[in-house]
């Protein structure tokens, strides 16, 4: 496994050679540097196969039960107990306690969580297909759409984000549609950015002038031809961009710019769980411990997939 | 030189402005009206119309406009309705405490994930780097307001050490400013770990190495000589970011920065402050980027400002 620390000079000279040879007639060493590489490699594959298993156990531990909630054995998330009010964790019939109106706060992370989860999804893949629709074109057919695309990515890059997208939940209001919209337009410069770098040397392969002679169409080329081979890159990225629309859904909720009352959302539980933060600990810990945890194990696992080594073409 | 900053100075102002417009624009389309917030819900239609006619709200959407552009060259933004002062003055009046955060966040995050990240660029695909990568990860992972909040309940409530919230004495800065540094020093390690991992490969430095370069100076000077311009880069660029307002971090300990001012005028629908807010934020940020910029040379003899550098 780990050979190639064991590349210290001396190692294995020829025996019988004499001793009056100039030291830089090179030495056939029994570690080449094709060992060393493939010793990095080796270990460079084991570490992206424990970070891409570490990522998708996390995320499921938090996924699964979020998509099985309506039938898990569970209280309604809104339904109030004010005799059971503030319980701590692993109470009877509440796993992780409940909160200032007695109701059951895995219920409420869970539900909460569907929503939470459905604005991520939604939002990823609206600002992927924008991104990579317009970042392809962009440098695909060059010219005046790359600049004008460039410099919309450019502004947006520069404006203040978050309080933009603040600015635009307060006047349109926090519904699930414009927030959605909004996180699927904070994001996708970094998408189209991507892609367009990919494309502008994908457009330069021998396979494009190919399809070029055969006389395909420039939009057919890039839609058959160039996008299939960008796109394995750009959905890795995409789902580096899930965890940040998560954290961007909670961080609006969180600042009162969440879905509105009904909908429980993670940033929105822990901004109410803030006031009773002396009393009741488990209001704000556990919800931001399933968002870190479900966050950490995207991240794991984007990270892994975008390290894996590449392996000579066969199966794989 | 010259002619190339006024390039970038006209470019930013046209970025600002056409940023401002749009805000001013926005905040009048949208639903919500500002004299209700100001009158209170119990006002009658003909103190509401009052209200409107004193902040000129009933004039046409284009007229608004016109006085607003008058307004804006002459450096006054109107008069806030909630603060009942100069909307500029009361942006202004904010801006030192963001600017005291962003500057120390900034300044942690520079002196920890530099070092980090060399570090690890220097083990590459070893146990202890792994581990510390997954650190990294798990910085960069965890929801921002949520981190604040954990650090106030250990640092201020259970081990009382630090203030809670507001900005009475110095020690104050540290739990905001350690909230801020811990996703920063996440993203940008990782970013030096990448960029030296690169140049430790480039031919260069193999033939720097084989001449018998010590090691610390491979590192620092020669390595870290091409990987200064795009650390430098990240570093500025979320400066210029913070500049904006850490509103989510502004918010969980109560700085009374430009952050918790927009949050709290967005909710009044205090259009003027809105809009000074947006403008002042707005024109720092562009300023910021524009001297990163023009430090480039500093850092990279090699690269002529106006020739290269406007890609």
């Amino acid at each position: 496994m780990s050979l190639s620390d064991t590349a210290v000079p001396p190692a294995g000279g020829p025996s019988g050679l004499p001793a009056e040879l100039p030291a830089r007639k090179s030495s056939p060493s029994a570690v080449t540097k094709e060992l060393i590489a493939k010793a990095g490699a080796t270990r460079r594959r084991a570490g992206a196969k424990f970070k891409i298993r570490t990522g998708v156990i996390c995320t499921l531990l938090v996924v699964i039960p979020i998509v099985l909630a309506a039938f898990l054995p569970l209280p309604d998330p809104n339904h109030q107990d004010l005799a059971q009010r503030l319980l701590p964790p692993l109470t009877e019939g509440h796993l992780f306690g409940t909160d200032q109106l007695g109701r059951d706060l895995l219920s409420r992370i869970l539900h909460g969580g569907q929503v939470s989860l459905t604005i991520g999804v939604l939002a990823v893949v609206v600002s992927g297909t924008i991104g990579i629709i317009f970042g392809a074109a962009a440098g695909y057919f060059g010219g005046k759409l790359d600049s004008v695309v460039s410099r919309l990515i450019e502004a947006q890059m520069s404006l203040p984000l978050l309080m933009m997208l603040l600015l635009v939940v307060a006047l349109f209001g926090p519904s699930i549609p414009v927030i959605t919209f909004v996180i699927a337009i904070a994001q996708w410069p970094e998408v189209a950015r991507l892609t367009r770098s990919m494309v502008l040397v994908e457009r330069e392969k021998p396979y494009v002038s190919a399809a070029r002679i055969l006389g395909l169409h420039r939009v057919q080329i890039l839609i058959q031809h160039v996008i299939p081979n960008v796109i394995k890159q750009a959905t890795l990225v995409v789902l580096l961009l899930l965890a940040q629309a998560v954290l961007l859904e909670s961080a609006l909720a969180f600042l009162g710019a969440g879905p509105q009352r009904p909908f429980a959302t993670w940033g929105r539980i822990i901004s109410d769980g803030q006031d009773y933060l002396t009393t009741a600990w488990w209001l704000v810990t556990v919800p931001g411990l399933v968002i870190a945890i479900m966050v950490v194990g995207v991240n794991l696992l984007g990270d892994g997939l975008r390290d894996r080594p590449r392996r000579k073409k066969k199966g794989a | 030189m010259t002619k190339y900053i006024f390039k970038r100075l006209g470019q930013g102002l046209l970025t600002v402005f056409l940023t401002v417009s749009t805000v001013f624009v926005l905040v009048r389309l949208a639903p919500g009206d500002p004299a209700v917030a100001y009158a209170g819900p119990l006002a009658t239609t003909e103190e509401l119309a009052k209200v409107r006619a004193q902040f000129g709200l009933d004039l046409p959407l284009i007229q608004q406009y016109w006085i607003f552009l008058q307004q804006l060259f002459t450096g006054n933004l109107g008069t806030s309705y909630s603060f009942q002062a100069p909307a500029i003055q009361v942006v202004l009046e904010r801006l030192p405490y963001t600017l005291t955060l962003a500057t120390a966040s900034i300044l942690l995050t520079a002196v920890v994930a530099i070092p980090l990240g060399v570090w690890m660029s220097r083990r590459p695909d070893t146990k202890k780097e792994f581990g510390v990568n997954v650190l990294t990860i798990a910085g960069q992972s965890m929801p921002d307001f949520w981190t604040g909040i954990m650090l106030l309940t250990f640092f201020a409530v259970l081990i009382p050490i630090f203030p809670a919230s507001g900005f009475a004495t110095w020690s104050a800065l540290v739990l905001p400013t350690v909230t801020i540094a811990i996703l920063q020093i996440a993203l940008i390690s990782r970013m030096v770990r990448r960029e030296m991992t690169t140049n430790f490969a480039a031919p260069y430095l193999t033939v720097a190495r084989s001449r018998g370069v010590r090691n610390s100076l491979l590192t620092w000077r020669y390595a870290m000589g091409n990987s200064a311009i795009p650390v430098f880069t990240a570093l500025g660029t979320r400066f210029a970011a913070m500049l904006n307002g850490v509103v989510v971090v502004e918010v969980v300990f109560a700085w009374p920065g430009v952050g918790s001012l927009i949050v709290r005028a967005l909710e009044t629908r205090d259009y003027p402050l809105i809009v000074a807010t947006v403008l002042v934020t707005a024109l720092l940020a562009v300023g910021v980027q524009l001297l990163i910029d023009l430090a480039y040379p500093l850092l990279d003899p090699r690269i002529r400002l106006g020739k290269a550098a406007t890609a």
